[in-house]
């Protein structure tokens, strides 16, 4: 009895020793593996034609390219260069794009070298509404063509505002294999194939998705072997592993003292880059008294940007004038209503609209903090000028369901999209878009206003012209009042010192910092 | 007893079907769309009817009623809306991590809660008594995301003994067990304060009863009194407390489980939550039916174990 208690005891110390000894053991790497941490619970989906969600397209721009590219760490459309693509040229109306590939570009695993019959194959997938959720982008699209096995034409019925967009390394324009998804069919999604600087590698459930090093990548191999993105919603979690130095890269909070304090800790470094994501207040015309565009323009008086970027932290917001964001080509401010703060002028205008005490509506939020934050203080502001907002605070995709059924009076709306100004518009201001109706979009406020200049832009070849257009778009809606461009806030990302991008980080449209064959530990 | 068994299965299938219909009714009833919600914010239209109709959200409710209940009971839970997978695929990896974590916390629970129980029991009203119940309050009114992170700080970022990011290779059973400590720990702190509290209230009911005196007037030794005659006669309200906390455990876990970013079940339950995605929400919800009934089963069995005079009829 006494012999066999001294054994238990003797096997128990001998686990312990072992435990801590391969504890420390595990901490020593020998690959070169880039740990990373993103805010949601889990992946969306892992198809660049299906999801325009952040923590998806962070991680898939990692994996594939488009035909073109933004130079990495940039959002300008004017720096785009070639990716899949070598050269191309365009027919002076516009109309017909041909693209010469380069040779020699490999697919991950054994997928072989890249053809214009993949190209081919994945825009017609782009287009397809079964297989992905950006058909509307193709809406010009006529034939796409392979001329030879690395040459393939693209004709259009109209010119598109900014048609190399469509074919970058964005959204749709991702280029996928045609030999793997035809092979995988719906498993697609599990096991993503493209061209990128990483490869797919394994995807668990609610924890992670993991990438290696694409070794015959066109432009090198990459000198990070291994990438795991972690899932991670707590931001506190992120945070801490970061410190305990589990995380090299992660997600962190769009909140000035969260970056005021996360910098203040050695070996750390916070990036806050672009797109902004733009919050504009759209308010609901069809429901009373927002009928009214002196009511509407009361409220538009009554909102103090300054004490919101100033609650919000200047780093990662900036005031807001025009309703297309802020660097997006064809944005404009000049010659465009400006609705200063003037709470004297706001009160002026509810009396003259027949609410000399003011009068109170109901909004619908969500529970995100990064729009139920800013409502909140919208709602003060308001208040000040006798407009009372009752709040209903909600879960998110509850929230997003019920704005689409013109239940909310106001909605406070976030996005980033592709940065020219057709997209935006064309989204949140035209007549298609409004919701409820069959093509809608994100049309909280019904205007109509200028159906005309964005429907006539998008087939404008010549620029000057074009840019007039989206001017006197804006002014129209800004006149109308339909929306209340408030603010925007930036994309923040917190990462070890030693780390580095191999880019200057400014701005991303996939949401996150490209890490390709040139980022390393230093 | 294996008619017992029986009865008991039997008598769980209308509460299991009770149990569907309500979670089948509410996911539906809740506003919300999986295909928006999969598509994100600037789909068309037309793609997202396609996503509904793949997925087969356009099909009347009573067919994709039909569709699931007789699936559950064919012992097929269905795809993932959102990624696809199958359910019961996902649900068996990570239900290694909730049975880890929840046995863990119960085990420490009784570890630390008997024993404290008896001693405050014993020790009524004295200063240990009165910090015991300070401490086990404290317990039970501190959020579980609160201890975590002051677990966290101390003893992964101070101190460096354990890993933030609790979410251990399940084949490895030395970084198994290192991953379970932390978590375990914040869920076993609920756990002892449950404990403790009904080991005290019982025992003390125990302690006041006449056989308590004959036994200390006979010249039994206190131990023997303590443990043969006084937990035994104790044991039972103990029990019912553990089975019930179980149930709870499984569910509660999920904010341990976020905070030290590890894979479970409570996870699940939220992420299917979040995202819409209705199959995994009601396989996940047939699971965790089941993990109750089997776990009051095995907790009215454990009465008999533990009293003689117990009969199963």
């Amino acid at each position: 009895m006494r012999r066999s208690c001294m054994g238990k005891v003797l096997i128990l110390s001998v686990f312990l020793m072992a435990w801590l000894v391969l504890g420390w053991a595990g901490e020593s790497r020998a690959e070169v593996l880039l740990r990373v941490a993103i805010s949601s619970a889990d992946v969306g989906q892992l198809d660049p034609h299906l999801t325009s969600k952040t923590p998806d397209v962070a991680l898939l721009q990692w994996m594939f390219n488009g035909l073109v590219r933004f130079k990495p760490g940039s959002m300008d459309p004017r720096t785009i260069e070639p990716d899949l693509a070598e050269k191309w040229t365009s027919s002076p109306d516009g109309k017909v794009w041909t693209f010469q590939l380069r040779k020699g570009v490999k697919f991950h695993g054994d997928y072989g070298e890249l053809t214009a019959e993949d190209v081919v194959f994945s825009l017609q997938r782009a287009m397809n509404p079964k297989t992905s959720a950006f058909t509307s982008d193709f809406a010009e699209v006529k034939t796409i063509e392979a001329v030879n096995p690395y040459t393939v034409k693209i004709t259009l019925t109209d010119p598109v505002p900014f048609f190399l967009g469509l074919v970058s390394n964005y959204h749709a324009g991702m280029i996928v294999s045609k030999k793997a998804v035809e092979k995988m069919g719906d498993k697609f999604i599990t096991n993503p194939i493209g061209t990128g600087p990483f490869m797919f590698e394994e995807y668990k459930a609610k924890q992670y998705v993991s990438c290696v090093a694409h070794k015959q990548y066109f432009r090198g191999a990459p000198k990070i072997d291994k990438i795991i993105y972690r899932y991670i919603p707590s931001t506190s979690s992120r945070e801490l592993a970061f410190r305990s130095g589990e995380i090299d890269l992660f997600y962190g909070d769009r909140d000035q003292r969260w970056i005021e304090r996360m910098r203040g800790y050695k070996d750390t470094i916070v990036d806050v880059f672009g797109p902004g994501e733009h919050r504009d207040l759209h308010l609901n015309m069809t429901i009373k008294p927002f009928d009214d565009v002196r009511v509407r323009r009361a409220v538009a008086h009554a909102i103090n940007r300054d004490e919101m970027v100033q609650f919000l932290g200047k780093d990662v917001a900036e005031p807001a004038w025009s309703i297309v964001p802020n660097g997006y080509l064809g944005q404009t401010t000049e010659g465009i209503p400006k609705y200063e703060y003037n709470p004297e002028k706001a009160k002026a205008l509810l009396k003259e609209a027949g609410y000399p005490g003011g009068f109170s509506t109901k909004v619908m939020i969500t529970n995100i903090e990064a729009l139920m934050k800013p409502m909140q203080i919208i709602q003060e502001q308001l208040r000040k000028v006798g407009i009372q907002i009752e709040l209903e605070v909600m879960e998110h995709a509850t929230w997003h369901a019920q704005i689409r059924k013109n239940l909310s009076a106001m909605v406070l709306y976030g996005a980033a999209r592709f940065p020219v100004a057709d997209e935006y518009l064309n989204q949140f201001y035209h007549s298609r878009s409004i919701v409820g109706t069959p093509k809608a979009v994100t049309n909280f406020s019904h205007t109509k206003a200028a159906d005309k200049e964005i429907d006539d832009a998008r087939t404008e070849t010549n620029q000057k012209k074009q840019l007039e257009l989206w001017k006197s778009a804006q002014q129209k809606i800004m006149t109308e009042c339909a929306a209340i461009p408030v603010f925007e806030l930036k994309q923040v990302w917190g990462r070890r010192a030693g780390f580095d991008y191999g880019n200057v980080l400014e701005g991303s449209l996939n949401l996150g910092p490209v890490v390709d064959e040139k980022s390393r530990f230093k | 007893m294996i008619k017992f068994v029986c009865n008991r299965f039997l008598l769980s299938i209308p509460t299991l079907l009770a149990v569907l219909t309500i979670v089948f009714l509410i996911a539906r009833v809740i506003p919300g769309d999986p295909a928006a919600v999969i598509l994100g914010d600037s789909a068309s239209q037309e793609a997202l009817e396609n996503l509904r109709h793949r997925l087969g959200l356009d099909q009347s409710l009573t067919q994709q009623y039909i569709q699931f209940v007789t699936g559950v009971f064919r012992g097929n839970l269905g795809d993932s809306l959102v990624s696809g997978t199958s359910v019961m695929r996902e649900v068996l990896n990570v239900l290694p991590y909730t049975i880890d974590l929840t046995l863990a916390g119960i085990l420490i629970g009784i570890v630390f809660g008997v024993p404290l129980g008896i001693l405050t029991a014993l020790y009524r009203n004295s200063f240990l008594d009165f910090i015991a119940r300070i401490l086990s309050l404290l317990g039970l009114s501190f959020p579980a995301f609160y201890s975590a992170i002051l677990l966290i700080l101390v003893f992964a970022l101070q101190l460096g003994w354990f890993p933030v990011i609790s979410s251990a290779d399940l084949s490895d059973p030395v970084q198994r067990l290192h991953h379970l400590i932390l978590p375990a720990c914040n869920l076993g702190l609920i756990m002892v304060a449950y404990v403790t509290r009904a080991t005290r209230s019982s025992m003390l009911d125990v302690l006041r009863e006449d056989y308590m005196r004959t036994a200390k007037a006979k010249g039994i030794p206190v131990m023997v009194i303590l443990f043969r005659h006084a937990l035994r006669n104790a044991i039972i309200p103990i029990i019912t407390v553990v089975g019930l906390y179980i149930g709870v455990l499984v569910g509660n876990s999920v904010l341990t489980e976020i905070v030290f970013s590890r894979p479970g079940l409570g996870k699940l339950i939220i992420g299917a939550l979040n995202q819409r995605d209705y199959t995994m929400l009601q396989g996940l919800m047939v699971v965790y039916s089941l993990i109750i009934v089997i776990t009051n089963l095995i907790t009215d069995l454990t009465y008999g174990f533990s009293d003689p005079r117990v009969k199963y009829s």
